[in-house]
């Protein structure tokens, strides 16, 4: 059963520009100024929202609205800031993950073990984007990507607003039709036809929406009406790095010292990923020396995502084989990163072997890793095949290599 | 064994005054009773074929002449003259191609003569396959890695081996190596060897199948199929000296794959030369000028 979280908050940009003018807090602020003024707005202040500026508005226009609003630039890099750290906040508590300007999805899915009850990890995922924002946010949650987004909308800021499974029809039948995220014709028409509210939506069928919106159109109508859409929360990648270093005293550069650091580091990182349910899609090893610069260092693309002691130790595993430090090592640290969450993978029942795909794609990059990246291919049949009978195929990487190791 | 079952055994055992054939029935009666109890594979008599898991190869004359397919967790041979077109190397391909379809296939490529646009045109997935190649085309390092991604879960292995195989030194325990992780894993394990098999292979194998040209199959002038005799020389799994006959036949020249489909099954009449070897079944197979020089 899908349960998404829709937290909803004020834009990011308006958030920074907050940060940075703590002053104009509660004035009509509009952010988006750019040479002659000739950017639409991004964000306005709820003073500035209330005369009736709104986002994408000429900025000309909204300053004939609002006279008497601060106009402020959109600071980049303090909305990037503010996302990181709203996204890191959201990730240690929720796995998956969606960040928007003014909005946040996650999926909540599942169990927490620190969390037990659905309302416990709502008010904790809440929490944490509080941390990372300095704002509260609204926040819903429903059994459906536009039923949270419309639970978040009716709730308050410290509030969290749950719409129970099943009762996702009857929570959107009050609701006007003008918030249904389809073409403005759409809408148009169905306030045209004396449809004013979802519940009146939701009461035809499929097949008579369809007749006067066309078929998808009409069918998504009807979804977003009794709350059964199934979009997705899309996780973004975490911008995190997670790593561990290690010191070995008195330094070294025996093989077997490096293995057993670099596996230990593994099982502790492991641990890690596993405890957020997490999975990375990169890994590199750095070989420190005395005074800490990189003695010798390599990433590598795991064959899928590791998420697991064992998983990194089979990548780190062709790193150390890679690396030739040329002095004593003083340090060991492993970073993982574009972290994104561990999902399963379907299996196919009936195909022998689907199960251990995974197993054989790491065995498969051991073996190029000690043999050579050409050692195992998988032929391919090309587009155009010409005269040659040689032409009518191609070998490819089965695992792309690893970067070469960089001093 | 069970307290229980040792104690029924001996007891009849010491009892010297039963005639051979109530022993026997007393025999049977226990070995019966244990089996019952324990699986049909814990007691057997000495006479009878190892009970196994098997692969069909989709082919009935070809399973009729092996035990009912290609055996889970041993080592088949395929071996043929060497240095004469013998069909065991397409035959190979062609067994490999159909269980592509199903499962993913590692094939070990010493000989070097892997077309994958022949396979393709047997109707193999070619997605579902990986084309090992060792360094140098050296049987150890190859047999290792065969073993590698044996024991990581790949279901079906097919090595073709190159006419020098066994040549080399030290290959011997990787191939004791590789018969563990089959026997491990339950994989299908099928080589293409040049015949006679090298020593330690022809131990190690549970199935060895020679193979023997009869003709070739000719229209309109042209090659269109190789006509090839099966014999079983080794089999722990019963059915020693089986014979049949199979037709390899070419698919048509310059065919894209996926027009081609999979290799047609068809049962023709007994020719009279090969009357008395068995009933003839057709796998298609590469235009003429493809064949390979051996196998």
């Amino acid at each position: 059963m899908a349960r998404i979280l829709c937290a909803h908050f004020e834009h990011l940009g308006l958030l920074a520009a907050w940060r940075r003018h703590p002053e104009l807090r509660n004035e009509p602020v509009i952010v988006g100024s750019g040479p002659l003024l000739q950017l639409p707005v991004v964000a306005a202040s709820a003073a500035a929202r209330a005369v009736g500026v709104c986002a994408g508005m000429p900025l000309r226009q909204a300053q004939q609205l609002c006279p008497r609003a601060v106009i402020l630039d959109l600071d980049v890099e303090a909305v990037a800031e503010l996302r990181a750290a709203a996204l890191d906040g959201l990730c240690a508590v929720v796995p998956s993950v969606e960040m928007g300007d003014e909005l946040a999805y996650a999926d909540l899915g599942g169990c927490h073990a620190q969390h037990p009850g659905e309302a416990a990890w709502a008010a904790a995922a809440a929490r944490a984007l509080t941390r990372g924002l300095g704002e509260a946010p609204a926040v819903g949650v429903a059994g459906s990507r536009f039923t949270a987004w419309m639970a978040a909308r009716v709730s308050s800021p410290r509030h969290v607003r749950r719409v129970r499974p099943g009762e996702e029809a009857a929570f959107l039948a009050p609701l006007p039709t003008g918030l249904l995220p389809v073409d403005a014709a759409v809408v148009a028409r169905l306030g045209a036809l004396g449809l004013d509210c979802l519940g009146a939506v939701a009461a035809l069928s499929p097949a008579d929406l369809g007749r006067q919106f066309g078929g998808d159109a009409g069918l998504a109508v009807h979804r977003y009406a009794r709350g059964e859409d199934e979009a997705p929360v899309t996780p973004a990648t975490a911008p995190r790095t997670l790593v561990e270093r290690l010191v070995i005293e008195g330094g070294g550069a025996d093989r077997e010292l490096l293995s057993r650091c670099a596996q230990r580091a593994c099982a502790v990182l492991g641990g890690r990923l596993r405890e957020r349910g997490l999975a990375a899609g990169r890994v590199g090893l750095v070989l420190e020396g005395e005074g800490g610069p990189p003695l010798a260092a390599g990433t590598r693309v795991p064959p899928a995502p590791a998420g697991s002691a064992a998983e990194l130790w089979a990548a780190v595993l062709g790193l150390l084989g890679a690396l030739e430090p040329g002095a004593p090592v003083a340090g060991l640290r492993l970073e993982v990163d574009e972290l994104a969450t561990a999902s399963g993978r379907q299996v196919e029942l009936w195909r022998r072997g689907d199960a251990e795909r995974d197993a054989v794609a790491h065995a498969v990059a051991r073996l190029q890793d000690r043999f050579g990246a050409a050692t195992v291919v998988r032929p391919r049949l090309t587009v155009d095949p010409g005269d040659l009978p040689e032409r009518r195929f191609a070998w490819e990487l089965v695992i792309p290599a690893p970067q070469a190791a960089r001093p | 064994m069970s307290e229980a079952g040792t104690d029924v055994l001996s007891g009849w055992w010491m009892r010297e005054d039963m005639s051979p054939q109530l022993s026997r029935a007393a025999l049977e009666d226990v070995v019966g009773r244990l089996q019952r109890r324990h699986g049909h594979a814990a007691v057997r008599f000495g006479g009878d074929p190892m009970p196994a898991e098997v692969w069909s190869t989709g082919v009935p004359v070809l399973d009729g002449v092996l035990p009912g397919g290609l055996p889970c967790g041993r080592i088949a041979v395929l071996a043929g003259a060497r240095g004469r077109a013998t069909g065991r190397l397409t035959l190979l391909q062609a067994l490999a191609a159909r269980a592509s379809r199903s499962m993913e296939v590692a094939y070990l490529d010493l000989a070097g003569t892997l077309d994958p646009g022949f396979l393709a045109d047997l109707g193999a997935d070619l997605g579902a396959c990986y084309v090992v190649r060792p360094p140098g085309g050296r049987l150890g390092p190859g047999l290792a890695m065969a073993r590698t991604l044996v024991a990581a879960g790949v279901p079906w292995l097919a090595v073709a081996l190159g006419g020098g195989a066994g040549r080399e030194r030290g290959w011997e325990h990787a191939l004791s190596a590789l018969v563990g992780a089959v026997e491990a894993r339950g994989a299908v394990a099928c080589v293409s060897a040049p015949s006679p098999p090298p020593a330690a292979l022809a131990y190690a194998s549970s199935l060895t199948v020679a193979c023997a040209p009869l003709d070739w199959q000719l229209a309109h002038g042209d090659v269109i199929g190789l006509r090839v005799r099966l014999r079983v020389v080794k089999s722990k799994l019963g059915g020693v000296d089986n014979e049949g006959a199979l037709l390899l036949r070419y698919p048509r020249p310059q065919a894209p794959a996926e027009v081609v489909g999979l290799p047609a099954v068809v049962e023709e009449p007994l020719a009279p030369a090969a009357a008395a070897v068995a009933p003839v079944a057709t796998v298609t197979l590469p235009e003429p000028a493809a064949l390979p020089a051996t196998g």
